[in-house]
């Protein structure tokens, strides 16, 4: 049991630490709403992509630095520690481009991969339907071979969650596109081009006020042959390897912030004197011994799978256990601010409600439940009555 | 970044894992629990493994392999409950060795680490511990006081003769419904007081012991290194139990037939389940790493230890209690086995100072 870092993860972290305190990104927009707030982060990708540190977990043949797992964690404690803005185009950095290195031909890797690296072109995830959200598999949007065009598609439904759509180029857009297979069968994953009649995109407002997620309508919107990943009626797989990297890196970051959260609130405490009452300090406490056991099972996590190629429990864990510490802070952290809290447009009162998506969101508590009683711990699953 | 056993402790693992499944199965915990007695057979084989001093330095008749090697261990022996005193003489050996004087770590350690001699902890107020774990056999009584800033002060005890050696294993058999406090331990030449009583857990011993005035010594070493260890030893034994408490209740809900389906297949059970692994995992990974630290950072080890014995304590009870619900009516019986899981789990939660005693210091040692 060795639980430091060695020599070269070591220099990984200092190195990154050096460039991004060296460089730290342009103070963020005040104004312009959120096209400002998206072209800083835009930029902030740029930089790093020119300093080769938008994507260090890819191959270095795609234009990474074909880092380890436990650099790639380092990589987002790094990032998350910074409180630099995340980078524009973190789903293709994060699950489109890896979905592509799995799934893609030569030919989509080399006319993708480039581009996503570099924030010109964004993606977004076209997977959640209104009808479908945990049953994911149960999805609607169709596509049908374009009696017009041999090599093509057209495709029509309606997806929601998407985040970022507004800016992006492509879609990962899983559809059904044979209705006779079981629902697992018949579904395959494009690449939509989001710059075309067919596709609309409205903003998705949520409790916070603002909009990071969209709908998407999509009506016979065409989609050529080369932009299918993985093959028709593979789908569902290809999805699959997208929902699991959704999981891996950037919960590292999420780490770090709740920290950072546990941290302010720690010290909102102290100014208000409430540290010396001992109910505050119990919960706090607690709620630090949560945060020190998530960076824990995280680790272990992620060492597990890179030395000894089996993932344990902790991947299924981590998130809930996450979400449901981020929840009890933010309300805790509401107790100790008071109106701070309650009054709209404070950072406080944007945590405190952006929280209650965490549990929702990349999986539900619920799912999650389900997913370590299941293949954690065997537990039959109960067939619903014919 | 290596969260795994070394090759020397899985084997550890292993081995008591293969012994325990052969000698600790239920049926002989339970005669030795309704009996109120250890099993001397099991204790002496730990004690010719060498196990009790696995921890302690081999030139105080040790074997020197650290505090995860003994997490291990006290985890293997949570799973089963053994009934044996293995838990309460290995604290003694932590506090005396952390906290004693080169004189007195050679007068009591190898007593301990053989077995030869019984050990126990407790947290005394004005000189009298309410319930010492292993208080009735036990040879040596460090009595801790007054933590406060974490300042307090470990007294060592003996008993009669413990000095000379004497063979601990003979038992005490006295029970607290004996008209006359039975202090079979205790004599002219005491340090303390010992009554035994009848704990809910009764696969060890338990006392009431109080300190005679002026008796003792002092251990004026690192005693707060010591609590440390011992507090990992106990969270790595609720670890165990709360693994096992899993485990049979995992292995329950698969087969118990309830409207045509196994019970486990309804979410209110299953999802209770996964909190049970949840809990168990938490603690589990701060266990371990306080144990690490323990053995290679120690400038970490008060807080790791606090949260983990905060973190073990909780679990402990939360699974246990959560595999008595989930076996339903028979959970609730004696005859069922989940119980001394249950019992054990509200000892070592209270051994030593519960959560809230060490979340409090968590509190101190984050803001500090």
């Amino acid at each position: 049991m060795d639980l430091t870092f060695d020599e070269p993860e070591l220099a990984f972290r200092e190195e990154l630490r050096g460039w991004l305190a060296a460089n730290p990104p342009d103070p963020e927009p005040r104004e312009g709403g959120e096209d400002a707030h998206y072209a800083w982060r835009r930029s902030w990708q740029r930089r790093l992509y020119e300093a080769g540190w938008a994507a260090p977990s890819w191959p270095a043949e795609y234009g990474g630095r074909g880092a380890t797992l436990t650099q790639s964690a380092i990589y987002f404690e790094e990032i998350g520690r910074a409180r630099v803005p995340m980078a524009a185009n973190v789903l293709g950095l994060l699950l489109g481009g890896p979905t592509l290195m799995v799934w893609g031909s030569e030919a989509q890797k080399e006319r993708h991969l480039p581009p996503i690296l570099s924030a010109e072109e964004i993606w977004c995830q076209g997977f959640s339907e209104p009808d479908a959200g945990s049953d994911l598999a149960s999805l609607k949007t169709r596509a049908v071979r374009d009696p017009a065009h041999p090599d093509g598609w057209v495709v029509s439904g309606q997806k929601v969650w998407t985040s970022g759509a507004q800016y992006s180029k492509w879609c990962m857009l899983v559809a059904r596109t044979d209705s006779e297979a079981p629902k697992h069968k018949g579904l395959t994953y494009f690449l939509l081009d989001m710059q075309q009649e067919g596709v609309q995109v409205r903003p998705l407002r949520q409790i916070t006020g603002e909009a990071e997620f969209n709908e998407l309508f999509i009506e016979e919107a065409h989609v050529s042959d080369e932009n299918v990943i993985g093959g028709v009626g593979n789908g569902w797989k290809v999805a699959l390897t997208t929902l699991m990297n959704e999981r891996a890196g950037l919960g590292f970051a999420l780490q770090v912030r709740l920290r950072q959260l546990l941290d302010d609130t720690i010290a909102a405490a102290r100014e208000r004197g409430l540290l010396e009452d001992p109910l505050y300090a119990d919960a706090l406490a607690e709620l630090h011994i949560r945060c020190e056991s998530i960076r824990l099972l995280a680790w272990k996590g992620l060492t597990d799978v890179e030395r000894y190629g089996q993932p344990g429990p902790e991947g299924s864990l981590v998130k809930w256990l996450w979400s449901d510490t981020n929840q009890r802070l933010t309300q805790l952290a509401a107790d100790i601010v008071g109106p701070q809290a309650l009054i709209a447009g404070t950072s406080w009162s944007y945590e405190l409600l952006r929280a209650r998506g965490n549990s929702i969101e990349g999986g539900t508590t619920e799912v999650l439940k389900n997913i370590v009683a299941e293949r954690v711990l065997g537990l039959p699953r109960l067939k619903a009555a014919v | 970044m290596d969260f795994g056993l070394s090759e020397d402790q899985r084997e550890i693992q292993r081995t008591a894992r293969e012994l325990l499944s052969e000698r600790a199965r239920w049926e002989r915990v339970r005669e030795h629990a309704e009996a109120r007695r250890s099993d001397e057979g099991l204790w002496r084989e730990l004690c010719e493994l060498g196990w009790p001093g696995i921890a302690v330095s081999e030139r105080y008749g040790g074997q020197g392999l650290g505090m995860v090697a003994l997490s291990v261990l006290c985890e293997e022996l949570g799973r089963v409950v053994a009934p044996v005193p293995f838990l309460p003489t290995v604290l003694a050996a932590a506090l005396i060795e952390q906290g004693g004087s080169e004189e007195q770590r050679e007068r009591w350690l190898p007593g301990l680490a053989g077995g030869e001699t019984l050990g126990a902890v407790g947290v005394a107020r004005e000189g009298v511990a309410e319930l010492v774990v292993g208080g009735a056999q036990a040879g040596v009584v460090v009595l801790l006081e007054g933590e406060g800033e974490g300042e307090g002060t470990a007294r060592v005890l003996a008993a009669a003769g413990a000095d000379a050696g004497v063979d601990a294993g003979v038992n005490v058999d006295s029970g607290a419904d004996a008209d006359v406090d039975v202090n079979a331990d205790s004599g002219v030449d005491a340090d303390m007081d010992v009554q035994s009583l009848d704990a809910i857990d009764p696969t060890r011993s338990a006392a009431r012991v109080s300190a005679r005035d002026g008796a003792g010594e002092t251990l004026a070493g690192d005693v707060a290194g010591g609590v440390d260890r011992a507090l990992i030893a106990v969270a790595s034994e609720l670890v165990g139990v709360s693994e096992r408490a899993l485990e049979m209740t995992v292995e329950y809900v698969k087969e118990r037939k309830q409207f045509g389906v196994p019970v486990g297949s309804y979410q209110a059970v299953s999802h209770r389940c996964a909190q049970m692994l949840l809990d168990t995992e938490q603690a589990r990974s701060l266990t371990a790493f306080a144990a690490w630290t323990a053995d290679a950072e120690p400038s970490r080890l008060p807080e790791a230890a606090a949260m983990a014995k905060a973190a073990a304590s909780d679990a402990g009870r939360e699974v246990t209690a959560g595999a008595i619900q989930a076996h339903g009516g028979i959970g609730f019986t004696w005859e069922a086995n989940v119980h001394w899981l249950y019992k054990r789990a509200q000892l070592d939660a209270a051994l030593l100072g519960g959560a809230r005693h060490h979340r409090a210091r968590v509190a101190t040692l984050m803001t500090s």
